[in-house]
């Protein structure tokens, strides 16, 4: 196998052989190191990469594995963070220019989970500006390109993330989802993203969105690779009092469990009105072949969803905005324009709003949560669209107009809402040749079965084994 | 209901939260709020009368019924 090719092996892959010591972490890291030095300057995936830090890291790696000290599958693996993950002694720019020199003293938790775990460190990832969109374009770094179309935008906010895994720029990285900042560059570029429960990975030292709405999750080229990086991730942390006391299961274990006997919800409303009808074919397509599988498939009603919406906005610009409130009245000309307006509307929503909304919150999760009493997970597109062109504004879609940052949310934000687990997979391509994403939602704290259902689909899903032509 | 002005969000940031704010944010934040007004009305729809709000600090309790 060339070195090419070592970039190719998904984790569950590349672990298998070098646990037999057949595969070398500094040869596989070597791979991604070069292959990032040839696209990067392209894709722009990275703001930060750490060639240095990366081999030697590497080169330990392989002497513990040598003599014996194997960790498990994410050892010797090489990863990437988005650049909101405190990283100690390694700059942390939150894809803004405020923090474009900024380095951080300590780690965030899950950086040292990972590094517990004997990851490899390959760099920071791009992002849209203190996480604050759904697209990704970053006025001070570039935007990271889609793989499957570089005119297209990857989605946002975790933009570097989706570019790099799915252009085959790292084995997997960590993004961050407060209105889907996961799930929607998953989607757009073709990828696996997770959004666990609220409270099941740590935000210690993850730079802010909204407290109450952001999560951090894994991003990979298969489920079971979600697997392994959430089985490190996971667990109560003491730096983050939103984490719980919840066991974490074996979730590579959960996978092959099978969907026979599930029961499985398709909410109408709200997911399936004003998409492109392609993702709507390709949605119930992955929905028949689960049904084909064995699960039994119904509708369901979700009515109070259609107010997550409105709940998520006076949350979201009402807390990003109490986060930002010392830069905004020092520093407010170095950021972005759309995220300076942004965050200036927080300002101005009344703290009746942000309560009412966060009461809202409650009543909606109830309602999510009877639902799934009816069945195990629900299915719903991940975005109602494919990825934009790079400059989209507002977008005409089924007869419907609405700011592009409305159509690519619209999906994925009412389950931050609730904070229910919820998974993106790949689920087909458009005439376009653009990734079209399936999100499975499930219940509290149940991963497992969220995943053993994308795990599922993966066998049979029209798109496997098709890669972006970036990484073809 | 008459939209929400520039104005009007001109005088709460410069008297009442004290952002400085330029006028093309002020145009942007407006858009915004005049656009999400009425859904946030509509959240009256909700029967809230005897719901808490959602606590930001501790997540969900692991589900009653339990994982497969």
């Amino acid at each position: 196998m060339g070195p090419d090719d070592l970039t190719r092996l998904s984790i569950t892959e590349a672990a298998d052989q070098i646990r037999r010591r057949s595969l070398s972490p500094v040869e596989l890291t070597r791979a991604y190191v070069n292959h990032i030095q040839r696209v990067n300057g392209e894709l722009l995936a990275y703001i930060t990469v750490l060639e240095e830090h990366a081999m030697a890291a590497a080169s330990t790696a392989e002497h513990e594995i040598t003599r014996g000290a194997y960790r498990g599958p994410l050892h010797g693996i090489p990863v990437a963070l988005k650049d909101l993950v405190l990283t100690r002694g390694v700059r942390t720019t939150c894809g803004s220019r405020i923090l474009k020199d900024w380095v951080p003293s300590t780690d965030g938790t899950v950086a040292i989970r990972l590094h517990e775990a004997g990851a490899i460190l390959l760099g920071k990832l791009n992002m849209h500006e203190f996480a604050y969109g759904p697209t990704g374009v970053n006025p001070h770094y570039g935007t990271a390109r889609n793989p499957w179309d570089r005119a297209r935008v990857p989605g946002g906010s975790s933009s570097g993330s989706g570019t790099a895994v799915a252009a085959h720029l790292c084995a997997g990285a960590l993004g961050t989802d407060t209105g889907g900042s996961v799930r929607i560059p998953a989607a757009l570029c073709g990828i696996v993203g997770l959004k666990p429960t609220y409270g099941r990975v740590s935000r210690a030292g993850v730079i802010p969105l909204a407290w109450s709405l952001d999560h951090v999750g894994p991003m990979t080229r298969t489920v079971a690779d979600t697997a392994l990086m959430l089985q490190a991730l996971a667990g109560y942390d003491p730096a983050d009092p939103s984490t719980a006391e919840v066991a974490v299961p074996d979730y590579r274990a959960a996978l092959d469990k099978g969907v026979r006997g599930l029961r499985v919800g398709l909410p109408r409303t709200l997911f399936f009105e004003r998409l492109d009808p392609e993702v709507r074919d390709a949605v119930l397509t992955a929905a028949q072949l689960i049904e084909d599988l064995g699960a039994s498939v119904q509708e369901i009603t979700l009515p109070a969803l259609l107010h997550a919406g409105a709940a998520s906005f006076a949350i979201i610009t009402a807390e990003s905005t109490a986060y930002h409130e010392g830069y905004l009245k020092t520093r407010a000309a170095e950021y972005g324009p759309d995220v300076r307006a942004r965050l200036a509307t927080g300002q101005f929503v009344l703290a009746t709003q942000y309560l009412k909304a966060q009461r809202a919150r409650r009543a909606i999760r109830t309602e999510v949560d009877a639902a799934l009493r009816r069945v195990d997970v629900f299915l719903t597109p991940t975005t109602p669209i494919a990825a934009p062109a790079l400059d989209t504004g507002e977008l005409t879609v089924d007869g419907h107009t609405e700011d592009v940052r409305g159509w690519l949310t619209r999906c994925t934000r009412p389950i931050n809402v609730t904070g229910h687990p919820a998974l993106s997979v790949p689920c087909g391509l458009t005439a376009g040749g653009l990734p079209i994403g399936l999100q499975i939602v499930g219940r509290y704290f149940d991963e497992a079965t969220v995943l053993c259902v994308g795990h599922a689909f993966e066998a049979v899903n029209p798109m496997r084994g098709r890669r972006p032509p970036e990484a073809a | 209901m008459a939209p929400i002005s520039t104005q009007l969000l001109q005088s709460i940031s410069q008297e009442l939260s004290r952002i400085p704010t330029d006028q093309s944010d002020l145009t942007g934040a407006a858009a915004q709020l005049n656009a999400q007004a009425d859904a946030l009305l509509r959240l009256d729809e909700l029967d809230l009368l005897n719901v808490e709000p959602a606590t930001v600090l501790l997540p969900p309790s692991e589900d009653s019924h339990g994982t497969r």
